[in-house]
């Protein structure tokens, strides 16, 4: 129990040590405080709950692969959502939707459902954009991939990535509180 | 810069991990996955290692280099006998002390023993 409470306390980067010499319960500490992320940005890309989980999954396991490379520049959090989100644009691509790439291939957003007019916070925002638009922002500012990285990702021009940003950008700017005063305020219809 | 100030907040927002009341069973089913793949990884390294070791062994019989290697074994067991050990008795007899040609041998794998955990330490230090 004690040695619970020791990794429940510690650090991130102690964690990644510990996990580096094979320590799997300091590894799976980390999955504990981070798979929420993960999945959250994954399914905010578009995956189902179930692909989510997925790909969550083998993100870790190739995190834990791969941990003796992480060097801690950034968050650990961070590098593992953008092995997360690579392997989900891998997977998105091979189910042959990246042809919603190509230029003037926006196709109509979902239905944004009843919650439209009652509520809208970053999720609901998220489902008004075209698959790609969604892909291309979640990628940059989701993962924290540049535009030539999230181009690199999708195998995609990079005019095409940051043409789909700006109109994601765009709508979402226009979804999201116009006031600024922060997009997870609740907006409730007349 | 109005548009600067969004795309911060854009990734602030997406920032904020959405709450999951499973993130225990979640970690569980990672590392439950996790031991899978190195059960799995170890088995195959050991059936590897056990055919190889097969056919090793197979070829060093075939090639009568077990012969050669008895022969070997022999010779320097004779040589350590008379050569070593009458030393070292040399050496100690002043003291007093009996010196069994058969403590050397286990003295000296005890020294690769121990140069071997020695080794491994090392190579965990680095």
């Amino acid at each position: 129990m004690a040695v619970r409470d020791k990794l429940v306390s510690a650090h991130d980067l102690d964690l990644v040590a510990l996990g580096a010499t094979g320590d799997r319960a300091a590894f799976g500490e980390l999955v504990r405080r981070h798979g929420s992320a993960v999945r959250g940005l994954l399914r905010r890309m578009g995956a189902d709950a179930a692909s989510a989980d997925d790909v969550a999954q083998d993100a870790f396991l190739a995190a834990f692969e791969q941990i003796a490379e992480f060097r801690g520049e950034g968050a650990f959090r961070t590098w593992v959502s953008r092995i997360a989100a690579r392997l989900y644009v891998r997977r998105w691509r091979r189910e042959a939707r990246a042809d919603l790439l190509a230029d003037g291939a926006d196709e109509e957003a979902p239905h944004p459902g009843p919650g439209a007019d009652a509520r809208i916070d970053l999720d609901d925002a998220l489902k008004t954009l075209s698959p790609a638009e969604r892909v291309c922002v979640s990628l940059c500012y989701g993962a924290g991939l540049s535009h030539a990285e999230a181009a690199a990702a999708l195998n995609a021009p990079l005019g095409t990535v940051k043409s789909h940003v700006k109109r994601g950008l765009d709508k979402l700017r226009s979804r999201l509180s116009p006031d600024g005063d922060g997009g997870q305020r609740r907006q409730v219809g007349a | 810069m109005p548009d600067q100030s969004f795309e911060f907040r854009l990734e602030r927002m997406f920032a904020e991990p959405p709450a999951a009341p499973d993130a225990d069973y979640f970690a569980l089913r990672v590392l439950e996955r996790l031991d899978r793949g190195w059960a799995a990884r170890r088995f195959v390294i050991g059936v590897m290692g056990v055919l190889g070791g097969l056919i090793g062994g197979f070829e060093i019989l075939g090639t009568g280099a077990l012969g050669q290697l008895t022969a070997a074994v022999g010779r320097s067991n004779d040589y350590l006998s008379q050569h070593v050990s009458g030393a070292l008795a040399g050496a100690l007899a002043p003291a007093g002390l009996y010196v069994d040609p058969q403590a050397i041998w286990l003295a000296g794998a005890l020294a690769i023993v121990a140069a071997g955990f020695g080794l491994a330490r090392l190579v965990r230090e680095i």
